[in-house]
């Protein structure tokens, strides 16, 4: 690793709002150092921007430890950049060359429009998890935690599937703008833990009818997501949900 | 504040048009007594992948069937004949199974195209710069998964010269009469207008065909079983060997007969 | 300089055996008719823990709820970072514990500065927490033959807590926030993301709404209710640099406090030791490392000052392993204040590493030489991974370099035992609140606060005040909504209208710098005398030389950001101010003036075993002082010694 400072040219998608057309502006950033995270890349950009009275770039940020899911961007093509397990605020800029043109498009998706610059409106996400994506279980109602035994191997499985940080990379990264990923990863963990099981069908039918209304695509296997989801969900859990939805298709009352 | 250009407009209002139409046939479809909820359900993004994955799975044990008679070409004449001659012998059954068969192609090329405009719907404005995350090449498709729509276009015109060519036999480039020897009422035979249609020049059509099909099966076979849930991390490497096996068997074995034919044509049976 | 209020403060707390107080309050507070709930609206200001919680169980009981957070998503509250995992007195392990001895516990870590009563119905509930968690599906780590997992944390002497891999605060999270957005979807909870609270309403002196700014459209709403509960989190980001995320602010408890709500105890802050550290001036947060790796790693610098030499090319003979010197019997293990406070005296002293000699060495080398690479692999392999992606060093071959960093704070808006503010009507709930932690939080225990506060407490004393209470409907057009909504339009004016030089972030960072210098790790009179003229001086330059650019009437992060610093430039010379006032050192706060020869921390209990509730005059003003005295009936105070 060097500690040689960087010459960027950042190509950075400008939107004023929902309804603007948008464009690529270009931007020269000198002497960045490598240690940087790619954020505070933008950070020093926007402070450049700023000095020279230029209106900052809008991104979401939040936690900068890559938990929090609220980082995007699209970075030279791919979500979340080059690296895999990754997201935006954990990039780190050793990760560019000196010279380098960096390309910053925001997540596209019919059910994810930008709102302003980098920032985009994910909400369509959270409909999807009020459509299912929950144990109906009412403050104060719970058994004793040990009631029910759950095998380490099972909760592993589930667990695998709860670290989804919902930050929207796999639809971002997916050629048809699929949530498939996502929506699969709360499916399945719930669908292998016992307390989970009671509401399948409910769950699987609802959610995925709202992930179609909220106009997301349609899976078409390319596994795209789980090379670009931060968490490294696996597309196991999308073969999960097709089971359940075939099972809940046939079987609804 | 600007508004969109006209063209950009007008090309959403045709998406939406298309999607529009290829809704009918479950609209239609869900007003038979009985099997609204099913229809419903079969549907959704989730439900129309099924429904390819099960029509795609049907297609391929045709696949398997259709092979495995063409094999008998290098049985020769006689046994490739007497297999067809079987065939026709069903009489209206051929019929019927050409109709299923017919609609199979039509399902599950209709539903890739209704996900495909879907598809298309959810992701309006496009990226200027998209790269993979993946690795190249990477199995089990071989980087195919990206081509299924293109593949699959051009094995549907395939079947069109191939319908053409065999059944009806309406190739204009090919002169049928040598498969004509035996008289008006015997029937054409069978044999002799292969190795017609093999060795013309419009051959080159089964071998782009051919391969358009190997890169659709590399990725539709495990895709489909994907989509039907199988998916177990004890089972998965062998599973992609077996479908990449598989499509690559079904190819090579009717590429196979391609090549037969160049080197076995101007000799008798 | 501050005025010291001579009534004392009531806490409410029940009388009675403390083991039966929640119990007989419970009975004794008044309930609301199941058939009127919904004719209450409830308005929950964030989703973390407590708020996701606090809205979701609301909800569940018939109250209609209004639910706000300035993410785009209730899921991102910053909760979703807790690592370690959530404690309970389960006693699954069969290895001693019980609520008397988690009760027992949190006092004596909060170094006698919690409310007993409080601490104690905590623990109690501690329980049911796990259990409700278990039953929203959050996969707890189990043992092979499925029983739930627990390991030790924090040097407890029991294992009590239980755990989702390192993501235990997510998982805790995401069940809240589906517990919520099953409310949403039943039409019980209105969702108003990106919203950022900006005023209090008040009305006849009881809390009946908020001013929020919608962050996408930069319009300002009104919202009123019959009740606000504020579930804002801590201030750590008052420093600039904590391991809090970017958007964490004090701004909503700020304007409750500006509205009449007494500000508790805000120099208690937390300074946790093992954060990745400082790398340059660009930087914007700072990233913990989880406290585990205390249990394998020693804690080193070089013996001469400034050894230009490679970490593993100075003999064992050269090196300061300074914690298991100066702490024999706890050696590493010793808790998160005094571990911080060590490795900051010896970079004072000099003796610091790295490039800019701010960190000192965490090395795993004898554990790797003891028990074999693979197992320090399995205990801490996503903890050496993210520290390998941000600092590009392999931690399994050159030591893990750390500093201490700001991590939690146990102050906040005062409230009594029903976690109501001073305010009638404005409950607060979580880290936003100062009561159950004291001086000093002990790890496992902020998930525990938030969700013991959020799903089980709120609901029975929301109920209290809602039965008890006068509350005429309040119309949209009510002259405290409109003075509270022209109150934010103007501040908004004011900041788009300065047109200085200066961003934002570099007010911030400067703030952040004179808090971290004079008010941070260590404290002493003269520090935090300057610091709290620096501050002033800094307030002026702000309000005259700022630059904000763009227009209100979008989405503009430096409007939010400009807020929210405006309120940290008025809240941290109330931090300095409430550190000069507490001359012991106690917890997360040393003096030091008051410390034992051997530089440890020295509490004085005769003269500040009180909560120090602050009221507000004005900006620049003196505010005023209210006690609330605190008495250990049960957990008899004791000196801390890890020697």
């Amino acid at each position: 690793m060097s500690d040689e400072h960087l010459n960027l040219t950042l190509r950075i998608w400008r939107q004023d709002g929902p309804e603007d057309r948008g464009a690529f502006r270009n931007y020269q950033l000198d002497n960045v150092s490598p240690h940087m995270s790619f954020l505070e890349m933008l950070d020093v950009l926007n402070e450049q921007l700023i000095a020279s009275s230029e209106e900052p770039v809008e991104f979401d940020h939040d936690c900068r430890e890559g938990i929090c899911g609220m980082c995007s961007l699209m970075i030279n093509g791919q979500a979340h950049g080059p690296d895999r397990a990754t997201t935006t605020c954990q990039l780190h800029m050793r990760r560019f060359n000196n010279g380098d043109t960096i390309s910053i498009e925001p997540w596209r998706a019919t059910a994810f429009p930008v709102v302003r610059d980098l920032v985009v409106d994910r909400s369509a996400f959270d409909r999807v998890i009020g459509s299912g994506g929950y144990v109906s279980v009412n403050t104060g109602n719970a058994p004793d935690g040990n009631a029910i035994p759950i095998p380490g191997t099972t909760q592993e499985v589930a667990m695998d599937a709860a670290a989804c940080i919902g930050c929207g990379a796999c639809v971002a990264a997916c050629k048809n703008a699929s949530a498939m990923l996502f929506v699969s990863a709360k499916v399945s963990q719930m669908a292998v833990l016992p307390q989970g099981r009671t509401e399948r069908t409910e769950r699987v039918l609802g959610m995925v009818a709202q992930m179609d209304k909220e106009g997301f695509g349609s899976c078409t296997n390319t596994s795209e997501c789980e090379a670009a989801c931060p968490a490294e969900i696996s597309v196991e859990h999308i073969a999960r949900l097709n089971r359940e939805y075939a099972r809940a298709a046939l079987t609804a009352r | 504040m600007k508004c969109p250009t006209y063209s950009s407009w007008f090309r959403e209002r045709r998406l939406d048009a298309v999607c529009q139409i290829l809704r009918l046939p479950a609209v239609m479809l869900s007003q038979i007594p009985g099997i609204g909820p099913v229809v419903k359900a079969a549907s959704t993004t989730v439900g129309q992948k099924i429904l390819m994955a099960i029509t795609g799975l049907l297609l391929c044990g045709f696949l398997v069937t259709h092979l495995a008679g063409n094999l008998l070409l290098y049985a020769g004449a006689k046994q490739f004949n007497h297999y067809a001659e079987s065939l026709h012998s069903w009489g209206i059954l051929l019929n019927v199974a050409e109709v299923g068969l017919f609609t199979l192609f039509m399902a599950h090329i209709g539903l890739a195209c209704s996900t495909h405009a879907m598809n298309r719907q959810a992701r309006r404005s496009q990226y200027t710069q998209k790269e993979s995350k993946q690795e190249p090449m990477a199995l089990p498709s071989g980087g195919a998964s990206g081509w299924m729509f293109v593949t699959g276009v051009i094995i549907a015109f395939f079947l069109v010269v191939h319908i053409t060519d065999m059944r009806l036999k309406k190739n204009p480039f090919i002169d049928y009469s040598p498969a004509y020897q035996n008289g008006p009422e015997a029937g054409p035979d069978e044999f002799v207008a292969v190795r017609l249609v093999l060795t013309n020049w419009t051959a080159i059509a089964y071998v782009i065909g051919l391969l358009a099909l190997g890169i659709h099966l590399s990725h539709g076979f495990r895709s489909a079983l994907q989509t039907l849930g199988v998916n177990h991390p004890r089972w998965n490497r062998l599973l992609e060997i077996i479908s990449l096996l598989f499509a690559w068997t079904i190819t090579l074995g009717f590429l196979s007969l391609v090549t037969w034919a160049a080197m076995t044509s101007g000799t008798s049976n | 300089m501050a005025r010291v209020a001579s009534e004392t403060l009531k806490s409410r707390v029940p009388d009675g055996p403390i083991e039966q107080k929640w119990d007989k309050h419970r009975f004794n507070m008044k309930l609301v008719n199941p058939a009127n709930k919904r004719k209450f609206n409830v308005i929950v200001v964030g989703t973390g823990l407590a708020g996701g919680a606090a809205a979701a169980s609301l909800a569940e009981l018939g109250y209609h709820v209004k639910s706000f957070c300035f993410q785009d998503s209730p899921r991102r509250a910053h909760s979703i970072a807790a690592q370690g995992g959530i404690n309970a007195a389960k006693n699954y392990p069969n290895d001693g514990d019980s609520v008397w001895r988690l009760f027992y516990d949190t006092v004596k870590g909060g170094d006698y500065r919690a409310r007993e009563a409080n601490v104690h119905r905590l623990a109690q509930i501690s329980n049911n927490i796990i259990d409700q968690c278990v039953a929203q599906g959050v996969p707890f780590a189990r043992e092979y033959g499925g029983t739930l997992a627990n390991r030790s944390f924090g040097g407890a002497q029991v294992s009590r807590t239980f755990y989702c891999r390192g993501q235990t605060g997510q998982q805790l999270l995401l069940g809240a926030y589906q517990a919520l957005m099953r409310q949403s979807q039943l039409g019980k909870v209105d969702i108003c993301a990106r919203r950022e609270m900006l005023e209090l309403i008040v009305v006849d002196g009881i809390a009946r709404g908020i001013v929020v700014r919608n962050l996408s459209t930069g319009q300002l709403e009104s919202h009123t209710a019959d009740a606000v509960v504020l579930c804002t989190g801590g201030y750590g980001n008052v420093f600039y640099l904590s391991t809090n995320a970017k958007g964490c602010n004090v701004t909503a408890a700020w304007r409750c406090h500006k509205e009449g709500a007494y500000f508790a105890n805000p120099c208690f802050t937390q300074i946790h030791p093992t954060c990745i550290p400082v790398s340059g001036d660009y930087q914007s947060k700072l990233t913990l490392m989880s406290e585990s790796l205390r249990n394998d790693g020693r804690v080193w610098v070089p013996r001469n000052a400034g050894d230009p030499r490679h970490p593993s090319e100075i003999p064992e003979g050269e090196r300061d392993y300074f914690l298991e010197r100066r702490y024999p019997s706890f050696g590493n293990l010793v808790p998160r204040d005094v571990a911080s406070r060590a490795s900051k005296e010896r970079c004072d002293a000099g003796f610091g590493v790295g490039d800019t000699r701010l960190s000192v060495y965490l090395d795993f080398k004898h554990a790797i030489d003891r028990d074999g690479e693979d197992a320090v692999r399995k205990k801490y392999s996503n903890l050496f991974h993210m520290y390998h992606k941000i600092t590009a060093e392999n931690p399994y071959e050159v030591p893990m370099r750390i500093y201490p960093a700001v991590h939690y704070t146990m102050g906040g808006l005062w409230v009594d035992y029903n976690l109501m503010s001073n305010l009638p009507g404005l409950f607060v709930l979580g880290e936003a609140n100062f009561s159950d932690h004291g001086a000093n939080r002990l790890g496992a225990s902020a998930l525990m606060q938030g969700l013991s506060d959020g799903y089980f407490v709120i609901p029975y004393t929301i109920g209290d005040h809602l039965a008890t209470s006068e509350l005429p409907e309040i119309p949209e057009d009510h002259p405290a909504c409109r003075k509270a909504l022209a109150s934010a339009q103007n501040r908004i004016d004011r900041l788009m209208s300065t047109g200085g030089k200066r961003s934002v972030d570099s007010f911030h960072r400067e703030l952040g710098q004179i808090m971290w210098d004079k008010c941070g790790m260590a404290r002493n009179k003269a520090g935090l005398e300057t610091a709290i003229s620096e501050i002033r001086d800094l307030r002026r330059e702000f309000w005259a030389n700022v630059r904000v650019l763009g227009r209100g009437s979008t989405l503009n992060q430096s409007i939010e950001k400009a807020g929210r610093v405006a309120d940290f430039l008025e809240f941290g010379e109330l931090l300095a101010m409430d550190a000069l006032e507490r001359e012991e050192s106690c917890g997360g706060h040393f003096r030091e003036e008051h410390q034992t020869d051997d530089g440890e921390a020295r509490r004085n209990d005769n003269e500040f075993m009180h909560v120090a509730a602050w009221e507000f005059h004005g900006v620049g003003e003196d505010p005023t002082m209210h006690k609330e005295t605190l008495n250990f009936d049960h957990v008899p105070p004791s000196t801390r010694s890890y020697k």
